[in-house]
């Protein structure tokens, strides 16, 4: 992995071992995808909802967590301009170009600021401290969905 | 001196930027600034168990991992002296099958073909043309999908070893592909079509085109190298008529021929050397189209990458009806002191790997030479020979055509990165 890259991961992770009963609901999916890119979009087809997890750069201090909806994203830098390997940001917008029902569901993110993408490294000490705070932040989003 | 400047190529994967230097309707400097950082792959196998070597090489690529791990993988076994069975062979194929359709299916629609609308991106391109860049990407999903059902996922597949796969894959799940392949096989032949009604530049180079070339198959994996000026080597021999070496400008290396030539791999050099070895519904396609070939101008790779689309369509259609896995999915191997080179087709061109091994399996030694380092210096040429034209267009326009021209190769800076010499020199405490 390359660095802190991994938040998004290792928050699910964390999250499926910490509350097993959610993550293991027949209602509950959780797809761990290192890069979804154009993938994104089949992977939130037939979903009713959805929680992205990622790590983010805006700029915020490192291990901030950020629970945005999709329409605020414009805070966010774009990733490379390249479709070889689109971020969210990016993705969901061509799926809104495309008017793809898989782009229009109740999308919630979950950002991680980012201190450092280093290739080989693990994550970063302020990241790796904010990852009991995003599993949290899971259950009680994936909870005010189910109860929604 | 006019300058055309890109300090950060966009649609190209990996991170380079391009530099034109202009004087008197002259180009007298071109650079492709490649600063995406060196990876070092070649010095980090050293001491890897060669069954490593796969999983590591598939990490240089995040579109082409294939084509690293066939490419290692024949190395391997070249040094080892291994063949595989006709089963394993035909299942190598059929991964390919779906490294091409995907990364092809990416690279026309997302990437070139806004080029050739005249729109920034794919997303202007979604909102003029939405049901093109939807079929772009179910054809993407179902190369994604074959290569996820072959090698447990799409991305950076697990499945392939030195020797064959690790476990034969389902079946079931292969045979269920079939209707989306057939519908696929039917875009792609559509997509030829439309390829020719498409708008390209004009430039018209004679190349040298540079392939692996089998008599019987569409070469990907083929034991000889062709050249459209008639060379005809065995891979073994590869190193000595194409050479690398560093250029200061470049975080990778450039490939010229023994003769200080340029040269050109990817899918206009498969094409025009290997038309004969196309299935008959890819023959067609070209024929059905009105296509003449040698196709020399760098833009039309794009008519070559949708031939491509038929041809690997269709072979994967045969392959997955034909599936009935026998015997074990790989060959056990002796382990012995060795060397071995090894090469196939990336989607981008040729991808030639060499290994040296100890008798535990360890590597000693690697060389990896991608395609996309091949065609730097071929992409420089080819700017400098569309510079006269440039030099009489509006700055912006004059940018565009040439950023047009580096997406048209489908260039992968990433892979092309992941070497670099490093030489430390010891000063002494008098200089500043």
């Amino acid at each position: 992995m390359r660095g802190d890259d991994a938040a998004g991961l290792e928050a699910v992770r964390l999250w499926q071992r910490k509350h097993a009963r959610t993550a293991g609901r027949t209602d509950v999916r959780a797809a761990i995808v290192e890069e979804p890119g154009l993938e994104l979009l089949d992977l939130l087809d037939g979903v009713d909802a959805a929680i992205l997890v990622d790590a983010v750069c805006s700029g915020a201090a490192a291990g901030t967590l950020h629970q945005i909806d999709l329409n605020e994203l414009s805070d966010f830098r774009e990733g490379p301009a390249s479709a070889h390997s689109w971020g969210v940001v990016e993705v969901l917008r061509l799926g809104g170009a495309l008017h793809l029902q898989s782009a229009q569901r109740a999308i919630r993110l979950l950002g991680i600021e980012a201190e450092q993408m280093e290739i080989g490294a693990g994550l970063s000490d302020p990241v790796a401290g904010a990852l009991p705070a995003a599993c949290n932040a899971i259950e009680n989003e994936v909870t005010a969905l189910l109860q929604g | 001196m006019k300058t055309i400047e890109v300090p950060a190529m966009a649609r190209v994967e990996g991170e380079g930027g391009l530099y034109i230097g202009l004087q008197s309707g002259e180009a007298v400097e071109i650079r492709l600034d490649i600063y995406e950082p060196p990876r070092f792959f070649e010095g980090f196998l050293r001491g890897r168990f060669l069954q490593e070597v796969p999983d590591i090489t598939a990490r240089i690529c995040g579109i082409c991992p294939v084509a690293y791990q066939m490419s290692s993988a024949l190395a391997l076994e070249n040094a080892l002296g291994v063949s595989v069975s006709a089963e394993v062979r035909a299942l190598r194929r059929l991964m390919y099958c779906g490294e091409y359709i995907e990364s092809h299916a990416l690279h026309m629609y997302m990437l070139q073909a806004p080029d050739l609308f005249g729109k920034e991106s794919a997303f202007e391109l979604a909102e003029m043309e939405p049901e093109t860049v939807k079929k772009a990407l179910r054809l993407k999903k179902i190369g994604n999908e074959l290569l996820k059902a072959i090698g447990g996922r799409s991305v950076h597949p697990v499945n392939v070893c030195v020797g064959g796969f690790y476990s034969w894959p389902d079946g079931t799940v292969l045979k269920a592909m079939l209707p989306e392949l057939t519908w696929g096989l039917e875009a792609a032949m559509q997509a030829v079509k439309w390829s020719t009604t498409l708008h390209y530049p004009k430039l018209e180079i004679n190349y040298e085109f540079v392939a692996l070339h089998e008599e019987k198959e569409y070469g990907l994996m083929g034991s000889e190298v062709w050249s459209s000026r008639g060379r005809k080597l065995a891979i073994r021999d590869y190193e000595k008529t194409y050479i690398e070496e560093h250029v200061r400008h470049s975080n990778a290396l450039h490939s010229h021929t023994v003769d200080g030539g340029t040269y050109l791999v990817g899918p206009l050099a498969r094409l025009n050397l290997n038309h004969d070895q196309l299935a008959p519904i890819a023959k067609q396609a070209l024929k059905e189209a009105g296509i003449k070939l040698p196709l020399k101008n760098p833009y039309k790779s794009f008519i070559a990458r949708a031939v491509e689309l038929v041809q690997f369509f269709k072979e994967a259609i045969d392959i997955v009806q034909a599936y009935a896995p026998a015997g074990p999915a790989h060959m056990e191997l002796d382990l012995k002191a060795g060397e071995g080179c090894g090469a196939s087709e990336a989607p981008r061109g040729t991808l030639y790997h060499r290994y040296q091994i100890d008798d535990h399996g360890l590597i000693q030694s690697a060389k990896i030479v991608p395609p996309t380092a091949q065609n730097l210096p071929r992409i420089e040429a080819d700017l400098f020979a569309m510079a006269p034209a440039l030099v009489v267009m509006p700055e912006a326009a004059a940018t565009r055509q040439a950023e047009d021209l580096v997406r048209a190769y489908d260039p992968c800076i990433s892979c092309a990165t992941h070497f670099l010499k490093l030489k430390m020199e010891e000063r002494d405490s008098s200089c500043k």
